[in-house]
């Protein structure tokens, strides 16, 4: 402090410390930072009723030209087997028909023995896997074992509740391995929970599915399961116009997920095509 | 979503020193489906001269067929081959004769005149304005990403083994980032002596 | 005579076969296209000696410029000329058809056709599409009674001005005409002020640019089009080059089709 004054430095207004704020712009400051001390107070929009007049603004957006196109479109599948879970997901992020990306990491990595997978708006999937990351290793920290996958996709299926009707727009795959063994879930933004032997979410998860079905036997050997995945979600990007880019493949068994392989689809097309002469 | 980006497509063409180029991919969807990937956009009306139509797929059809109609019709009267600027003059009238009420397409014509063999190239919006300059013209659902990649690849006089390799970048470049385009393409070099016609390996996503 | 029967026979004018179909795309939630706009700055002026038409060159789809070197100014007849704004389609197609009326209206009556004429022409046609066909025009040109502006709205209303500036650079080009123009202006000064009134257009209106068009047409019916008078905006010199190595694109199939060229030369009888 000697310092400053000797500088004549105190005086000056960016010298001043918090207290000195007005409370108006200390609210305000709270206010647009909000979740940063607390992730799930997100600014609300300007405007009254956003459940009903987001959705209205949206819909009216496509004629007159301010529809908000964020980045959307995916095929990601995961399955159960023998081995463990496998997943498998594309990485294009598109906004309307503009590529954003091909490079995108639909897989989250939640923890040593957890992935998510994201498809829908993408800022709403990696910001809430975030959240969801928090959330398991405090719980970690608090009850000294690591969550089950059970309970992480409650907490997510709590978030998606919290904030349904208000625009998000998810739909994510859990798997993990815990104490019941592999475990793998379905949570949407409507809410929605479910755990399963099979999924597929995304706009080319129909396609997906196809290959999927025809393929899936619980006693797949290992190199069987992630081929079926590799394969189901290449024959998603041929079809689909919104998935691309690099077929990523993982694997969770009980000593935690390992990442299997990262394959552009050209080099897969290719070398199918040539199988099939 | 815009009419014209239903079917998803793209067409390119270049002009370069006695030759031109036209280039399509071979995409043809319903929206975000791929139905086909050998569904090529650009037609030879004549000798030395292709046409290129984007847009919606139907209407691609029809104003193939009316347009081969009124060509053969020309010819049989004329007792002449149609040159590439008789030919555009005539699509933009038929464009815009359905002015209140158009085609969702857009045209692309390339070609060398049969007699002097001086190399055209045009293309109008679906209204049938025409536009002939003397670099590039590009039509189609990544018509922005063409116009950044020829702006960029283009420089005039170019040979046709040169020209091949500018059109054929440019489009795959661009196509690689619209999500309803691409799955293959085709290029097509227009000299005074040959025709050569090349299919490229691309991305298939 | 088979060609004759097997003719489609349109009935002359516009064709609304698509219209109920392209309402119901369009009420189905697709966006109808964009067509191409001229966006524009036109301007024309009467100097000492006749008149003169100026415009700039740009053309856009949206916000995408689609033509750098368009031209607007629009041949009439021998002794005028027009400039067109608006959907560059409307513009080129109107002044073409009353173009080839005036051609033959001057073949019927063996004389200059009045630039009157042409403006009736251009407003009744205009008017009877109640502004459908958006075409804004300054039309321009020198007959028996010296030289005369016109300007063409949309909806069909003319004015007969001494100077007057047209589409989206309108008020750009007439804020110059309004602080410098004066009666009987020397040629030289008056491409000056039509030069700075679409150069104001060129610079300040986005949706106009490029070059620059003139079209000087003189009482004793010399015509100077002095198509790109001022190249405005040069493109920038590239000083890397970004060719190909040959065989960059991978080709997966060749055909080559070879033309034959069969020149017969007939020899001219010589008897």
């Amino acid at each position: 402090m000697a310092l400053q004054e000797i500088c004549g430095l105190s005086d000056a207004p960016y010298m001043k410390s918090r207290t000195h704020f007005l409370k108006s712009t200390e609210e305000e400051m709270k206010n647009s930072t909000s979740n940063i001390e607390n992730c799930y107070s997100l600014s609300a929009p300007p405007f009254e009723n956003p459940m009903q007049n987001l959705n209205a603004i949206q819909q009216h957006g496509e004629k007159s030209g301010i529809k908000i196109d964020f980045d959307h479109g995916t095929t990601t599948l995961g399955f159960k087997y023998q081995g463990g879970v496998l997943l498998a997901v594309d990485s294009r992020a598109t906004g309307g028909q503009f590529i954003g990306s091909q490079s995108m990491k639909k897989i989250v990595e939640i923890n040593d023995y957890m992935l998510g997978t994201l498809a829908g708006g993408a800022a709403d999937c990696v910001y809430w896997d975030r959240v969801l990351t928090q959330e398991c290793r405090l719980h970690e920290l608090r009850n000294k074992e690591r969550i089950s996958v059970a309970a992480a996709s409650k907490i997510m299926a709590n978030i998606a509740h919290e904030f349904k009707g208000m625009g998000l727009s998810m739909g994510m795959m859990l798997a993990g391995y815990d104490k019941r063994g592999p475990g793998l879930y379905y949570v949407d933004n409507d809410a929605q929970r479910t755990p399963g032997n099979v999924f597929s979410v995304g706009s080319g998860s129909i396609y997906a599915f196809g290959v999927l079905d025809s393929g899936y036997r619980w006693d797949l050997t290992d190199e069987e399961a992630q081929e079926l995945g590799r394969r189901a979600i290449y024959h998603a990007t041929f079809r689909d116009a919104y998935s691309g880019g690099i077929v990523r493949v993982y694997q969770v068994t009980k000593d935690g997920w390992i990442n299997i392989s990262n394959t552009d689809c050209m080099e897969l097309h290719y070398k199918y095509a040539e199988e099939k002469k | 979503m815009s009419i014209l980006a239903y079917n998803g497509g793209c067409v390119v063409a270049m002009r370069g020193k006695d030759c031109v180029a036209i280039a399509t991919d071979h995409r043809f969807g319903v929206q975000a489906q791929t139905i086909d990937t050998d569904f090529e956009k650009v037609h030879q009306v004549a000798p030395k001269m292709f046409l290129g139509l984007v847009g919606l797929q139907t209407d691609i059809l029809t104003v193939r067929e009316r347009l081969a109609f009124r060509k053969k019709l020309y010819e049989i009267r004329e007792n002449r081959e149609m040159t590439p600027k008789v030919f555009s003059s005539m699509l933009s009238n038929f464009l815009y004769e359905r002015r209140f009420g158009p085609y969702f397409i857009e045209p692309v014509i390339a070609g060398l005149d049969p007699k002097t063999s001086e190399p055209f190239i045009c293309n109008m919006d679906l209204i049938g304005c025409p536009n002939v300059p003397d670099d590039f013209v590009v039509a189609g659902t990544c018509g922005e990403q063409l116009y950044g990649m020829c702006e960029t690849l283009w420089k005039p006089d170019l040979e046709p083994d040169q020209l091949f390799e500018v059109i054929s970048q440019s489009m795959i470049n661009a196509f690689d980032r619209d999500a309803i385009s691409g799955w293959g393409a085709s290029v097509y070099i227009i000299e005074k002596d040959k025709i050569t016609v090349k299919k490229l390996k691309t991305r298939m996503d | 005579m088979q060609a004759e029967l097997a003719r489609e026979l349109p009935p002359a004018g516009f064709n609304f076969e698509n219209c109920k179909r392209n309402e119901a795309l369009i009420n189905g939630g697709f966006l109808a296209p964009k067509t191409v706009k001229t966006g524009t700055t036109i301007a024309g002026i009467i100097f000492k000696d006749g008149v003169i038409l100026g415009a700039d060159t740009r053309a856009t789809e949206g916000p995408i410029v689609s033509d750098k070197n368009c031209s607007k100014i629009h041949y009439l007849a021998p002794n005028m000329y027009c400039c067109g704004a608006g959907t560059a389609a409307d513009t080129e197609m109107t002044t073409d058809l009353v173009s080839s009326q005036l051609a033959l209206h001057r073949l019927n009556t063996g004389r200059e056709v009045p630039v009157v004429c042409a403006t009736t022409l251009l407003k009744q046609k205009l008017f009877r599409y109640q502004g459908n066909i958006s075409a804004a025009l300054v039309l321009g040109g020198v007959d028996l009674t010296g030289p005369t502006i016109y300007s063409i709205a949309p909806h069909g209303s003319v004015d007969k001005l001494p100077y007057t500036s047209m589409g989206s650079g309108s008020l750009a080009a007439m804020s110059v005409f309004e602080s410098r123009y004066k009666p009987d202006m020397t040629e030289e000064e008056a491409k000056k002020l039509v030069r700075d009134a679409i150069a104001g257009g060129v610079f300040n209106d986005l949706g106009s640019g490029s070059n620059i068009d003139l079209c000087v047409i003189r009482k004793n019916k010399t015509v100077d089009y002095l198509r790109n008078y001022e190249i405005a905006n040069r493109k920038g010199e590239r000083t890397l080059d970004y060719s190909f190595l040959k065989g960059t694109t991978i080709v997966t199939g060749t055909k080559t089709f070879n033309l034959d060229i069969t020149e017969t030369v007939i020899p001219m009888e010589v008897a």
